[in-house]
């Protein structure tokens, strides 16, 4: 009698897990077909305003790349420019973090304020900062650059100031989103080690590095990968602000494949240049989710 | 109690203002309508149906807004409109014609793009609509009206590589665009600096303008797509080349290496690099025209109707200091400048093309096109009668002091389209631009960032299998 | 150290901290400052050198957004500003809505269950993430208008879980798993099933990590353009797609466009003030535990 109810609910919990995951996983699987249909698309010559030439090149638009000398450019911009705004912006959103988190005065202020950038879409932020930067349009940043004698920047016509007002913008809408997350982590954090570490007498030094960034670690890595995915294909900022230029020097994959696919209604080539985006945000982010899968390991024991 | 019948006399009010305006007294209906019940069509044969357009955000669209219950009046068919900047109205409208699902009936287009949307066969011609007694009258609607030039801009034969103003029309003019010099008389009259007549004029003007006064001499687009060449740059080298050099050969061989080419693309970005602003590079048409009307500029050339934003005195701070020139000329004596034209075209997979033609024959109807000039800064006016109306021959008269009608009328003796006929016009331009950026960054030779985009042009028409 | 240098490290403590909280400030509020002073510009002063920072205000520009008008031009038969804010509201608030029925026990299953396949699925959630929209736009594009779900809500609600649904489930999943197993396993002694540790232990607890993914989750759907871009028409459109209706063809109204920038960011600012308290409270409700 009591085996035959054991092996009743085991059977049926096992099944638990995966009937919980059911409907967000039904809402994915329907996006796997047009996923397919994009994947089927790269591997033909698909050009839109010439459909009767329609045809299945197996790897064509994946091989001619090689030789399409943008494609290293956008190739060299899209994971330079990551790496750089991972780096500050995870390492600013960490100071940020941990500055609101101390008894600073006014700092529910702050942590109203600091959604501000969030709610803008990356469109009108972009947008904006080109009023602020535009040296014809009332150039307000220069202005104010210059009473601290700095030389006027050329944000937008230069190529080294196009790349770094890209990095400013992108780095002013998403700092919020990191500095949250850390600071949402920050007040979750334990208090014991602490309070024991104080009572041994630790620096807040020696506390931030031995105690705070270990268990930090998750949160950062999760910060580091969502912004690592989101830089890798930032878009809406480019778009808006200089859409690859000047010479090229803001283009990346993204970029460079919605020139060839919404420009020049070449979809075949669009699709095959974003799948290889595609598989490289695949590669960092699965070897990101290692980490973070060993850090959240480590830090529930 | 008071404020609740305040509030719902408010919610009331609203709810009326949502669905559509309030309603307007007939009798002044029936004078907007008069005038188009003279046709001597059954405006309602098509009611009931309904028709939506897709339009680009533009001062002719801004003016057909109020007036589309007007239309439903008239024709019993209902509107639903659809506009988009540039850039996106035109990505989405590929995306709708490609698919030929007819989601657009109307749509906003113009010469060069209809090459691209004839060759695949996404747009039918207008002509059978307009010789059928029963959709057009002819004596009323007065094709003759408009300025030749643009009807024939507007007509294709569908041959690659030419055809222009041959062959069915695809869309009729809303306006008409051409480029001439825009130049601040006051600097010019305060440095005795003498109005170019040259490229090699232009840029020591330039070169003066930015020495004595302070600011870029010229301004100009720069963005490395096919916008920042159609316009006062085509021009000039048109000009340049007394009108003899094509982008495209007759073998339809790119052409850019051309020695004339290479030595005015010289020129032209020299000038830009050494007497224009620092972010030409990143310079879309409006941070242009707003960097000219923000007295930031010495001279502009691009399109002639911007001057209706430079003259405007709430807006412009050289309304009144602005003069007008032909582009600057070549050897020959005469300038060549471009042509463009917003016109209304119908889609091959509208599912009521009747519908569609009576709205385009409304919105082009010289009370509608008089409207959008007169109210909405329509310019410049594509029907002859509209610009020589004695009101707007009082606006338009007044820009730079007569010398804007005199240089417009001057230039559209000798505008025509600049480009050779064939459906990737937009790649070759955005190929052309970005050899220009090279030139300009100093990358290559403006001879080797020509020979390159020749190859690359090439490359692609091959591809596109637009030549052999 | 003397009483005097420890008075004097902590003086410059305090300024280090003050000038950072100032730098911070600026830093975050002043490109919204200087558009909200834009959209109170007559079009002359917007584009003035310098730049004005003394002006006299006016609101044409946000009568403009609900009048459609100004001046007498650009009038409209039908402002479309108030349509795209609704369309926003509508779309945000489904997607998350969607997101967060599908995603909660779906990040439980995640967290607190060990099964085969466990972290391959996880990674599958990631993974429509990482999927550029492009890949995905076109074909949707397609599908929609084949399947009629071209200009709905629906159609929009659904396109916008690639957006928020990974991003729901991965967030969800930390906050559950921070949360420690002993109260989970009283829970279980005290006789609760699976069902009610979640309702009863895990939901609770997690409040203050479910305000700020939803918030988050809200913030994203509300700032998409790309997917709207190609997959609404004009009734469906939301603001951001709205948004860029202020180029126009002669001129750019940047005055307008700011009103609409500020008048879309409200909601957003309402709700995270709103939501601010409960964080608050959530937090304070852990430490007495």
């Amino acid at each position: 009698m009591n085996t035959k109810r054991r092996r009743r609910r085991w059977r049926w919990e096992t099944f638990l897990p995966y009937l919980l995951l059911a409907p967000a996983l039904v809402l994915l699987a329907g996006m796997v077909y047009p996923f397919g249909l994009g994947l089927y698309y790269s591997l033909t010559n698909y050009w839109l305003q010439y459909p009767n030439r329609f045809r299945f090149i197996w790897f064509d638009n994946y091989v001619n790349l090689t030789s399409e000398p943008l494609f290293a450019r956008a190739l060299e911009f899209t994971l330079g420019f990551t790496l750089v705004a991972v780096v500050v912006q995870v390492g600013l959103g960490l100071a940020v973090a941990l500055f609101l988190h101390a008894r600073v005065p006014g700092r529910k202020v702050m942590r109203a304020l600091m959604l501000l950038p969030l709610m803008m879409p990356p469109v009108i932020t972009a947008l904006m900062w080109k009023i602020m930067m535009a040296s014809t349009n009332a150039g307000i940043l220069n202005y104010l650059l210059s009473f601290l004698g700095v030389d006027p920047v050329n944000w937008f016509g230069s190529k080294q100031g196009a790349v770094v007002s890209i990095l400013i913008i992108d780095t002013w809408g998403n700092l919020p989103f990191v500095s949250l997350i850390l600071l949402g982590a920050l007040q979750a954090l334990p208090t014991e080690p602490y309070e024991a570490a104080r009572v041994d007498g630790a620096s807040p030094a020696a506390m931030l590095r031995y105690i705070t960034l270990p268990l930090l670690s998750p949160f950062i890595l999760l910060a580091v990968t969502f912004r690592t995915m989101d830089s890798l294909r930032i878009f809406d900022v480019i778009y808006a602000t200089t859409m690859g230029g000047p010479d090229d020097a803001t283009t990346n994959l993204q970029i460079m494949a919605y020139q060839y696919a919404f420009q020049w209604y070449q979809m075949g080539k669009g699709m095959a240049q974003t799948i290889v985006l595609l598989v490289l945000v695949v590669i960092l982010s699965s070897v990101l989710m290692r980490l973070w899968n060993r850090a959240a390991a480590s830090t529930a024991q | 109690m008071r404020l609740q019948r305040q509030w719902l006399a408010g919610l009331l009010l609203a709810m009326l203002w949502t669905m559509g305006g309030l309603p307007s007294a007939s009798a002044q209906d029936d004078a907007a309508l008069a005038y188009y019940r003279q046709a001597k069509i059954d405006w309602r044969q098509a009611a009931g149906q309904t028709l939506t357009i897709g339009l680009n955000k533009h001062p002719f669209t801004e003016s057909l807004l109020p007036l589309i219950p007007e239309f439903r009046r008239l024709t019993g068919i209902n509107v639903e409109y659809l506009i988009l900047p540039e850039a996106e109205y035109f990505t989405k409208l590929a995306a709708d014609l490609s698919q030929q699902r007819g989601e657009f009936s109307v749509i906003m287009t113009g010469p060069m793009r209809n090459w691209q949307f004839v060759s695949a066969d996404w747009i039918v011609p207008l002509d059978d609509f307009l010789n059928n007694p029963k959709l057009t009258d002819l004596s009323w609607y007065k094709l003759e009206d408009f300025y030749p030039a643009l009807i024939a801009a507007n007509r294709y034969s569908g041959k690659i590589g030419g055809g222009v103003g041959e062959g069915p029309i695809y869309s009729i003019p809303v306006l008409e665009e051409s480029y001439i010099l825009a130049y601040r008389k006051d600097i010019f009259d305060q440095y005795n600096i003498k109005v170019p007549t040259t490229i090699e004029e232009m840029a020591e003007a330039a070169r003066l303008v930015k020495k004595n006064a302070g600011i870029p001499g010229i301004v100009a687009r720069g963005t490395p797509s096919v916008a920042s060449m159609g316009t006062g740059f085509i021009s000039g080298l048109k000009s340049y080349t007394d009108g003899q050099w094509s982008e495209l050969d007759a073998k339809l061989n790119a052409n850019f290496h051309d020695p004339r080419s290479v030595k005015f693309t010289e020129a032209w970005i020299n000038m830009v690099r050494e007497s224009g602003p620092p972010n030409w590079a990143n310079m879309q048409w409006y941070d242009a025209m707003e960097a000219f009307t923000a007295g930031q500029a010495g001279m502009i050339a691009d399109a002639d109707f911007f001057a209706a934003g430079y003259e405007d005195p709430t807006k412009s701070k050289v309304a009144g200091k602005v003069g007008y020139a032909l582009i600057p000329a070549g050897p020959g004596g005469k300038t060549y400048a471009g042509l463009w034209t917003w016109a209304l075209g119908i889609n091959k997979a509208a599912k009521n093309k009747e519908a569609a033609w009576l709205f385009v024959e409304w919105a082009t109807a010289q009370r509608t096109l008089l409207n959008a000039t007169i109210g909405y800064r329509n310019y410049d006016p594509s029907r002859a009668s509209i610009m020589n109306d004695p009101r707007v021959q009082e606006i338009m008269g007044a820009w730079g002091g007569g010398s804007y009608i005199k240089t417009v009328a001057k230039n559209l003796e000798t505008a025509r389209v600049a480009w050779t006929p064939q459906p990737e016009r937009t790649r070759l331009g955005d190929i052309w631009a970005r050899a220009l950026q090279e030139i300009y960054f100093q990358r290559m030779s403006a001879a080797d960032a020509l020979k390159n985009a020749d190859a690359e042009v090439d490359k692609v028409l091959k591809e596109a299998e637009i030549k052999p | 150290m003397t009483s005097q240098a420890m008075l004097r490290q902590r003086y410059l403590q305090k300024a280090a901290i003050a000038v950072g909280a100032v730098v911070l400030l600026l830093w975050t509020v002043f490109p919204f400052v200087w558009i909200l002073l834009t959209s109170l510009k007559h079009p002359g002063d917007i584009i003035s050198v310098p730049p004005k920072f003394v002006f006299t205000p006016t609101f044409d520009n946000y009568a403009a957004l609900v009048i459609g008008e100004q001046h007498g031009q650009y009038s409209s038969t039908r402002p479309d500003f108030p349509l795209f804010f609704l369309n926003s509201m509508i779309i945000s608030i489904g997607a998350v809505a969607l997101s967060a029925a599908a995603g909660i026990p779906a990040a439980y299953a995640l967290a607190r269950f060990t099964f085969p396949l466990k972290n391959a699925l996880a990674f599958v959630f990631m993974s429509f993430r990482f999927v550029p929209f492009i890949a995905f736009v076109i074909p949707l594009y397609l599908l929609y208008q084949q399947v009629g779900l071209y200009n709905t809500h629906t159609g929009l609600i659904l396109a916008y879980q690639l957006i928020t649904l990974p991003f729901t489930v991965w967030m969800l999943r930390s906050f559950f798993q921070e949360i420690p197993l002993e109260i989970q396993e009283a829970a279980k002694i005290d006789g609760c099933s699976w069902l009610g540790v979640l309702t009863r232990v895990i939901l609770p607890l997690s409040m203050p990590g479910i305000s700020v993914t939803v918030i988050l989750g809200f913030m994203f759907s509300w700032n998409a353009f790309n997917y709207p871009l190609m997959l609404a028409g004009r009734q469906t459109f939301p603001v951001t797609v709205g948004a860029i209706q202020f180029i126009s063809y002669e001129q750019v109204l940047w005055g307008q466009m700011a009103a609409a920038t500020i008048v879309a960011a409200v909601p957003q600012l309402l709700l995270s003030l709103m939501v601010q308290k409960y964080i608050v409270r959530g937090l304070t409700m852990g430490a007495v535990r």
